[in-house]
This record gives C-alpha cells, structure tokens and sequence, in this order.
C-alpha cells in the first residue's frame, strides 16, 4: 500500500531544517534583493519619478528622455527621472502603484485618469500653476478650451499637453476613380458612400475588433455631432434621446447599405489601419496621426472638413491628454517646477517631429515645422474649436467619463451596431442598461 | 517535513490575494477605491445576468472542445510518432512548436491569416468556392477560430503527456492480441486506452483548468467578441475589473469559476485513485 | 498479483522501449510519415506565418523582399539580449527551486494516506484554480511592502508560487508509478524515509522531473500578465516585457515584434532538443508513465 510508515523522527530533523532553510533564504534574500533592486531603479531618493507613455515610436521615447535628462532644477528642488510605463494594462500598474504608495510625482496617462484619481484624492490640483501662468501671461498661449476640459469643482486636475481628436479622412485617389465628391453634411456621405460602393471602396472606414477603441469613439463622436452624446446637460445618462437615436439609425443605414465593411466589427488596430494603407478605405473616422501611422505621405490621404449633421451641428471627440501630479510627492513645489519647465519644453516634439498628436500650444502650432504638416494644421483649425470631451453636453467635466471611455457596454455596443443586426432604440436601451451599472457617480 | 517549504511558498503567494479577493468581491470597488460592502449583491446580479449565462455557456464549449479537440490530436500524433518515422525527431520538436511560440504572436499570426477579406484564408476559401466567411467578424466563426486557435495551442502539452504515457505501455501485451487476431483499432481500444487511462484522467483535468482560467489566447484574438460572442467567464472577469473598473463583480466570477473548478477536479481526482486501486 | 504488476512496471520505468516486427516496419514508416507530414505542415502554418513576418521588411522601411534587417535592427536598437538573460535567471530559478520544492511535495501527495495529506491537496486545487489575474494587485502589495516589487527575484518567487501546484501534481503523478516495494525494501535495510525518497523515487523520476521542468519553464518564460505588473525597469524587462514595448500608442513595429518572438523561442527549443535524448523512445516526458 502506498502510505506512509510511523517512524519518521530521524528524517524529520533534516527535513525540518531543510524546509527552514528554504525559507529562511526566502526571507534574508529579498534583503540583497531589495538593495539591488533599489540601486537599479532610482538613483537618488527624493528624485521626482515621472511617468510617461509610450505615445510615439521610438523616436519620441528618445526624444522625452533627452528632455526630462535636460532639467535642471532649481536649487533645493529635486530632480527628474523618467520612468516608461506600456498601456498594456497600464491602468493595473497606476492602481497598485497609488495603492502601494510606490507610484510616482508627475505623469501623463489616459485622458481621464486623473478625474478617477482626483475623485480619491490622489491627485494634487493644478491650481497654483495655473494662476502663475495666468500671472505671467503664459495661459494666453493655451488654445481656447483646453485647459478647462481639465477644471473640476475641486480644481484643475491637470494641465493640458497634447490632444487628440476623432476627424474625418479621406483619401483623394479613391474618390476620383468612383467619380464622388467629397462629402460635407451627412446626407452627402451617404450619397458619396454609394458611389464609392460601387468600385469595391467603402466609404465608412471602420474598426471595432479586439484592442480597437476607433470604433466605439466614432459612434459616440457623430452622437455629438449631432447634438447628443451619452450624457445630457446634467451629467445623468442620456442614451435614448432623439438626436443619438438619429444618429444610429443613418450608421445603420450605412451598414445596410454597405458602406461600412462588415468585417469591420473584428478589426484590431492594425487590420484597421491595413485597410486605410490597402487603399480599401475611402472615407472614416480616425486619429489625426492616420498618415503617420501608415506612413502615407503621397498627400492622397487628407484630412476632410468636419461634416454637418442633419441638423446643421459641427462637433467632434477630444481627448486634452494632460500631465497630472500626485499628492504623492517629494516636494510639490519641486513637481510645480517641473511641469512648468515641461511644457514650455515640450515643443521639441513637434519641432523634432517625433509626435503625432495634436499641440495645445497656440506658439507650437505656429511653428514652421508644424505648419509643415497640412493635415494636422486642418485638425486645429477646424476641429479643436468644436471639439468636446464625452461630458459634451454640460459645461463641466466629470468622473463618470473615464468610466465610460474603454468600457465594455460600448465596446459591445459598437460591434452590434456595426454589425447591422439591430435597431437603433434596442441598441441603445441596452448601452444606457450597461452603462448605468457601471457608473457610479 | 518534505512539504513545508511548498506550503510556505504556497500559503505566501496565494493566501493573502484570496482572502483580498474574497473581500472585494463583497464590495462595489474600482481599481483604486474599495467601495461599499454589499454582501453578496454581486454574485446575485451576476448569477442573473444574461451576459454571465453566455460567458457560461462559451466557457464550456470552449473547454469541451479544447480538451478533447487537443487530447485527440496529441494523441494521434503520439501514437504516430512511438514509431520510428524518417526525421521523426525534427518532427517532434516542430510539432511543440505552438506551444512555446508567445501567445500574443501567435494571435497575430491567426488575425494575419484571417482578419481582413484580402487575408489568406478568406482568400483560399473563395478560390475554392466557400464564399467569404467573416471569420472574426461573425459570431459562429469567432467562437469556430477560437476554439481551433485553443486546440492548436494546446494540442503540444497531450501530445508530450500523451507521449509519456505509451511509453510505459508494455509491448508484450500487444503480441498477445495481435495473436488473438486483434486489428489496429481494437488494439487502440482495448489495450492501449485502458492503460494510459489515469494519465489521459488527470491531462483532462490540467487541459480542463488551463482552459477555464485561459485569458490571453482568446482576449488576444478577439477581445471577447464580436458582441461577447466569445466572452469566456475569465475573459468577462478581466473586462469586468479592468475595462468597467468593477472590481466587486468582476472578482465574484472567479470566485465561482474556482469554486466550480475545484468541486470537478475534486470529484474527478478521486474517481481516478479509486481507479488506480 | 499486485506485486507481479509492480515488478514489471519498474522495468517499465527505466528502460527504453523498442524493437518490433521488421516486415511491415519499413512500409508502415512510410506510410505513417505520409500521413503526419500534412497534419504537421497545417500545424506549423501559423509559425511559418511569425517566420515570414520576421523577415519582412517593417512598415517604415524601405527594403522589400525577405531581409535579415528587423534581426539587425532589433540587436542594435533594443536591449533584446539583455531582456534575453533576464528571461533566462527568472526561467531557470523558477524551474530549478520549482522541481526542488515539488519533488519532495509530490512525494508525499504521492504516498500520503492520511487526512492532512487530502486537505493538502484540495488546498492545491484551490490555489490553482484561481485565476491570476485577481491575485495581481494584492501580491503586488505584498511585494511592495517587502521591497520586491520591480526586481527579478520578487517575479521568480511568484512564478514558483504560481506553477507550483501543477508542479506538484505532475510529480505525484509520476511517482504513483513508481512501486513502494522499492522503497520497503529500503526501508528495511535501515534507511530512513527521505533516504527512500532521495535514492529510490528520486533516482527513478527523471522523466517526470524533466516533463515538470519543461512545463515550469514554458510557464515562466511566456508569461507577461504578472510580469508587466511586477517590473517596471528597463533593465528588468524580460523578453514578454521587451516584446510589449514596441507596442506603441497607435501603431507597432511588427517586425521588430516577430524578430523577437523568434529569437524567444530558440532557447526552449534548445532545451527540448537537449532533453530529447533523456526521455524514452516515443516523445518528451515521461512523467504519467501508464499503470
């Protein structure tokens, strides 16, 4: 039988020292480790950790390095160092870094964590910088409208220093061969969107697959083009109101009419932007780094004026990505110091070339080597002054956004109604359904 | 004695974030926000929800056919390759190839060759005359490449447990019913089956846990679509905590996935030692 | 009876299987390799597919046909070999305090019969089951509060923990095959019980070692869930880490991605081709050899 015998007193001994050891080593040896560790990771103790993302290629991690490796701080002031944080799952890392109080002073991140944050005081308001930069005039240089998508009733969460919006594409080469215009209000789309139908090019250009966000921020960026959006004026949830019903019945009607790929609803990022490259793509939604992203610089690809809809409105969605301090700090004054010098540094992006996003600086936008690019110069002029957040409705920005931002209700939501199986009321009663359960404020 | 520095290990890694779980799943939480205690409203509304229901019902599909799908063909295979075949070492390590290769290449690999109408296989299946399947974009088909993708990333590990199983098989008793005028098959059936039974048993089990508790090979490949098409319980956990930021919910279901997992392991576990005695 | 069975499976154990009929052998090859070599090619297609993407040009460059350039690229402009060695000192710690820890432990779920050893083993159940990504954040604050957070030792802790179970199970499993009457006899002759464990089981488990070896291994080498959690240097990045960073905002350099991932998997492959020659005629792993 295999069991064990009674006598173990003689082995039990060794084996108890044994098991002891293991875990004695498991014990004393963090101790080393912990002091490797430490000497890998921080250089000084009191440096102020900065965490940035990978926003660009290569390029612009070697850029941002060079440019926190350049701040001098003034005396008494820590300095700098730069910490890489992936977006894949980047929001696990930020929790259990706050949680742990192991996370860092300053940050860029997703376009509205710092609402999240701020919402459990892990944030330090912004206040102060601003007001001295309204003091020495410096705030003038901010384009209208971006600082304030970051104030609160508590306060700025963070200062502004890139934004991205949703703009319409379209690629020239394309239009010419199916004999289209290009469109202006929605009622052309349509009508352009079946011309282009008929030489095989889609004129819905879309993506809702795994790990593609365009989707689901297209649909809520014509619910605000015309006039509607997920939350009414009072920041409550508003899905069924008739100017969104409006818009997902014409995404319908391009889907039925098959204007919109069907194969779009599994799209990932890169099948998206492979079809834009194939030249399968007429006309769609998109970041303003498209031509970047495929590095397409024929001039074939360009930015189209935002659309009217059936009501005559022009809006778009924007994200004002912002740099955030935490509460969490060495010295505020010395992450202060820090912002200040970032962001009138931040130029050298754009004067080096090595981001795609759009500047928040009004001097940076004047630039030559930004007004190189014709595209980009479309998006501020026409598509910042009506860009909204997702608060597009109400004046003020709330932290019910970022919990609809990437949220599973409209991930589903988009690939049902890209999938054209629906109508507009029932996919939009279960969106209000889903999303009500998840927003908590 | 012999196990405490396992139990050591074991209790250190695993104890703490448990109990943790346990705990959050009782209250209303986010990522950074312990929320409200709500006892165990959480797993009520997921145990009325038809959206935990579905992920149920993929969940077992998904193990079903990753289990047996990837058992047949490492079993096959193994039993091919107990004989000599010219280049059959290169052959067995091409064949655990899958295996090692990083899963979020390998998704690529899939959504390279299927994704798009002018990918590959769309392509091969028009040539032939199929017409053109949404592959990833259509709700059965999803769950078909998933499912597929499933067995071939798996189908390494049976063919190695597999492997090691035969070759304990004593030969003898193949002379014996080969004298007896067994064929082929009903030596597979009646010889060799039973004695690699407690082997297939327990990488039935193992295959079974891997597959409840696998998130990146499906998340990877289609993110739990198309319209939660594919959504697996652990998929809908991950989407409840880290896309909805409901920690509460999200960590109920895998509590109760754990729970179910660890009555059926149970269960099989002693049906297999009572066997072996 | 019972003992007849037992003496024939420990010859089982330890010889290699071999020798059959000659006459239908060499067609039967044949036709068997006829018959794997589709079923091998249609499994290795999307293999060939992370193959023929290394060596195709990146989006951004400007050479076309197949090209060496993304491996050129990848060696001169990213930390690939550094990310290779941290891999390695993770992977090879895990598997070698993985195997030590759970010998042991299997044998005793082995040969256990007593009410502490079945609780031990639903414990094991329970802690396998639950899936890792609800046990990320709370380990991470363990860890932090311990300083072993964004060092390699504090990610090879949790990889043991983690794999450990299975570990345990797979020896335990082995070792059901191996007859007590061994270590009875030893036992007999005065040796104590870890003295039957160390020089009778242990000696006659080397099968199962590898097989749990190999399993721990592709566990830890592959895993990048925990890993992009617990790391957060550079310098500490291992090769799941180094393949997440050329994940960029919008786009990825997918040749660089695919140049990686093989370079990845080279050292598992070597390592089961190394280990081909200790295991028995018929495939990797010996580790549930049959009753």
């Amino acid at each position: 039988m295999n069991s064990l015998p009674a006598r173990t007193r003689g082995a039990s001994r060794r084996d108890v020292l044994k098991g002891t050891g293991l875990a004695a080593a498991f014990v004393l040896v963090p101790g080393l480790a912990t002091s490797c560790a430490k000497s890998k990771s921080e250089s000084g103790s009191g440096s102020l950790k900065f965490w940035d993302m990978p926003w660009a290629v290569e390029s612009y991690n070697t850029a941002s390095e060079a440019l926190v490796e350049a701040y001098k701080p003034a005396s008494g002031l820590p300095a700098a160092k730069l910490q890489r944080i992936q977006w894949n799952n980047f929001s696990t890392t930020f929790a259990s870094a706050l949680a742990s109080k192991t996370g860092p002073a300053v940050s860029s991140g997703a376009g509205f964590q710092a609402f999240q944050f701020a919402e459990q005081g892990y944030i330090a308001m912004a206040d102060n910088l601003i007001s001295d930069w309204e003091k020495d005039g410096f705030l003038n240089d901010f384009i209208t409208g971006t600082v304030d998508a970051l104030k609160t009733s508590e306060g700025y969460v963070g200062v502004p220093w890139q934004s991205d919006v949703r703009t319409w594409w379209y690629r020239k080469s394309l239009f010419d061969d199916a004999g289209a215009t290009i469109p202006t209000t929605w009622d052309e789309l349509m009508t352009a969107g079946e011309l282009l139908k008929e030489k095989g090019y889609f004129g819905f250009g879309n993506g809702a697959g795994a790990g593609n966000n365009i989707g689901a921020q297209s649909l809520v960026m014509m619910m605000i083009n015309n006039g509607g959006g997920l939350f009414d004026p009072d920041g409550e949830l508003d899905l069924l109101n008739e100017r969104n019903v409006e818009t997902i019945d014409f995404v319908l009607e391009l889907v039925k009419a098959g204007i919109s790929d069907p194969a779009a609803v599994s799209y990932t990022t890169d099948n998206h932007l492979g079809q834009w490259k194939n030249k399968k793509f007429a006309f769609g939604i998109h970041t303003p780094a498209l031509d970047d992203n495929i590095a397409d610089s024929s001039g074939d690809l360009l930015i189209a004026s935002p659309l009217a809809g059936p009501h005559g409105d022009k809006a778009t969605l924007a994200y004002v990505n912002n740099i955030m301090m935490y509460t969490n700090t060495p010295s505020q004054e010395g992450s202060e110091a820090f912002v200040d010098y970032y962001i009138r540094g931040m130029k050298t992006y754009w004067q080096t070339s090595v981001i795609s996003a759009l500047p928040v600086l009004q001097s940076i936008v004047d630039m030559p080597e930004f007004q190189k690019s014709g595209n980009k110069v479309k998006a501020v002029k026409e598509y910042l002054p009506i860009a909204k957040t997702y608060a597009a409705r109400s004046s003020e920005v709330f932290p019910a956004i970022a919990q609809v931002d990437g949220s599973q209700p409209l991930a589903q939501f988009t690939q049902t109604v890209l999938g054209g199986q629906t109508d507009a009321k029932s996919a939009l009663t279960t969106l209000q359904q889903g999303l009500s359960a998840i927003v908590t404020s | 004695m012999l196990v405490m520095p396992s139990i050591v290990l074991l209790l250190l890694i695993h104890l703490f974030p448990l109990f943790k779980a346990f705990l959050d799943s009782l209250h209303t939480g986010s990522l950074i926000d312990s929320g409200e205690f709500v006892g165990f409203q959480n797993y009520i509304d997921n145990l009325t929800s038809p959206t935990f229901w579905k992920a149920a019902r993929f969940t077992l599909v998904f193990t079903l056919v990753g289990v047996f799908g990837s058992w047949a063909v490492g079993l096959a295979l193994a039993l091919l390759l107990r004989t000599r075949i010219p280049g059959g070492g290169l052959i067995k390590v091409l064949l655990l190839l899958p295996w090692v290769v990083p899963i979020v290449v390998s998704s690529t690999a899939i959504n390279w060759l299927v994704a798009t109408s002018s990918s590959p296989i769309p392509v091969l299946f028009e040539k032939v005359g199929l017409g053109q399947p949404l592959f990833l974009a259509d709700p059965t088909w999803a769950a078909i490449v998933v499912c597929v993708f499933k067995v071939w990333v798996s189908f390494p590990f049976m063919m190695m447990m597999s492997s090691a199983a035969l070759s304990g098989v004593d030969q003898g008793v193949y002379e014996a019913a080969r004298m007896d005028g067994a064929t082929s098959m009903q030596q597979l059936r009646w010889v060799t089956l039973p004695m690699i039974a407690r082997s297939t048993y327990i990488s039935w089990i193992l295959m079974t846990i891997f597959c409840v508790n696998d998130f990146p090979t499906i998340f990877l490949l289609t993110g739990g679509g198309p319209i939660d098409a594919t959504n697996s319980l652990v998929v809908l956990a991950y989407r409840t905590v880290f896309q909805n930021q409901q920690v509460g919910p999200g960590v109920s279901i895998a509590f109760m996935m754990t729970v179910v997992l660890v009555v059926l392991s149970t269960v099989l576990y002693r049906q297999i030692r009572r066997a072996a005695h | 009876m019972t003992a007849t069975h037992e003496t024939g499976d420990l010859s089982h154990v330890v010889e290699v299987r071999g020798g059959k009929g000659r006459r239908s052998d060499k067609r039967g090859q044949w036709w068997r390799f006829l018959l794997i070599l589709p079923i091998a090619a249609v499994a290795l297609v999307p293999v060939g597919v992370v193959f023929l993407l290394a060596f195709t040009p990146s989006a951004a460059s400007n050479t076309t046909g197949l090209t060496m350039e993304n491996f050129s690229n990848v060696f001169a402009n990213t930390d690939v070999l550094l990310w290779l060695q941290n891999s390695l000192l993770v992977t090879v710690g895990t598997v070698l305090v993985c195997v030590a820890v759970a010998a042991p432990a299997g044998y005793v779920l082995s040969r256990g019969r007593s009410r502490a050893v079945a609780t031990y083993s639903l414990m094991l159940f329970v802690f396998q089951s639950l899936p890792v990504i609800t046990a990320v954040i709370p380990l991470f604050l363990i860890f932090a509060n311990i300083g072993l957070v964004d060092s390699l030792l504090g990610l090879t802790i949790v990889y043991v923990g983690s794999s450990m179970a299975v570990a345990i199970w797979m020896m335990a499993a082995y070792m059901d095959s191996i007859p007590i009457s061994l270590e009875e006899a030893a036992w007999i002759d005065g040796a104590s019980l870890f003295r039957g464990f160390w020089q009778v089981v242990l000696r006659n488990s080397l099968p199962g070692i590898l097989s749990t070896a190999i399993f721990t291994f592709l566990v830890a080498w592959n895993d990048y869930l925990v890993a992009i959690v617990f790391l957060r240097s550079d310098v500490a990045f291992t090769l799941p880490l180094g393949l997440q960073s050329f994940f960029q905002q919008n786009t990825t350099d997918w040749g660089a991605v695919m140049a990686v991932a093989v370079i990845a998997m080279i050292p598992p492959v070597a390592l089961f081709v190394f280990l081909n020659k200790y295991f028995s005629v018929g495939g990797i792993g010996g580790s549930l050899a049959g009753q």
